[in-house]
């Protein structure tokens, strides 16, 4: 059986759209728990393409950057969750909208 | 012809799943449908020899991540939002510019990265390609320095999230 190998190409168009709908969701939504997750949709795609250019290239050191890429998001998440923690005990909200504190 | 089946299968459910979790209006709702974004991912990575990666993807962040964005969502008890996207102009210019840089990232897939082009054909993977011990054995040669700075980033956040949440608020 003829094995197909999947081009690059392809890859690189779905990490595209899966960054263009994390960008969607950051811009439109106005939850920001559901912007946090639209920047781990971002982070995945770009995570995606990492991967396949290593294995397009044969060397692993994209993979060791996937790695590091996990560990910051792991950082981000925590760091954001608690700031949105502390702003919904102060202000009883979620939405990015509301917090306009450093707006003049 | 397994492979390209299991690559299409993979990213429409990937892709199906992401366009869930920025339309659904129940936070919950969206933080199940980014997980089976990161489990069809995960499988993505098997697919490009990357099995420790994939096997990371579903432990760290399928699990733990992903706890941690249910706890908040149960913890906050958000109602749903009444509007759910941005009111007025802010939402046109939202998806143009989404649909500007989607144009803009195929443009340069398409057009093969500069000089370097990705017409060539895949190199020959080295033996051990993306297993554990090849991956421990990078990260702790060449990637060293990184790996330990990365440990500080994640102390600092550990202290950071425990200072925020510790702090009264006005």
């Amino acid at each position: 059986m003829q094995e197909t190998v999947i081009p690059l190409l392809a890859y690189q168009i779905l990490a595209a759209m899966l960054f263009t709908i994390g960008i969607v969701g950051v811009l439109v939504r106005r939850s920001a728990l559901v912007i946090f997750m639209s920047i781990e949709l971002m982070l995945n795609a770009v995570n995606l393409s990492f991967v396949a250019f290593s294995k397009q290239n044969g060397q692993m050191d994209g993979q060791i950057f996937v790695f590091f890429v996990m560990s910051v998001a792991a950082a981000e998440v925590a760091v954001g969750l608690a700031i949105l923690v502390a702003i919904f005990r102060s202000r009883e909200t979620a939405n990015v909208d509301d917090v306009h504190l450093l707006k003049g | 012809m397994t492979e390209a089946i299991l690559f299409s299968l993979f990213s429409i459910t990937a892709v199906f799943f992401a366009v869930n979790v920025i339309f659904r209006r129940n936070a919950v709702h969206c933080a199940l449908h980014l997980v089976g974004v990161l489990l069809s991912i995960s499988g993505l990575f098997v697919l490009l020899n990357a099995q420790f990666i994939a096997a990371i993807q579903i432990l760290v962040y399928a699990g733990a991540i992903m706890v941690l964005f249910l706890f908040v969502v149960m913890l906050l008890n958000v109602r749903g939002e009444s509007p759910l996207l941005t009111p007025g102009a802010a939402k046109g210019f939202g998806f143009f510019f989404a649909a500007l840089a989607f144009v803009e990232l195929l443009w340069v897939a398409l057009s093969g990265g500069g000089s370097e082009g990705t017409a060539r054909p895949p190199a020959a993977l080295p033996p051990g390609f993306g297993s554990p011990a090849e991956i421990g054995r990078i990260l702790y040669s060449t990637w060293l320095f990184p790996f330990e700075v990365t440990s500080i980033l994640l102390l600092i956040a550990v202290i950071g999230a425990v200072v925020l949440a510790k702090r009264k608020f006005a």
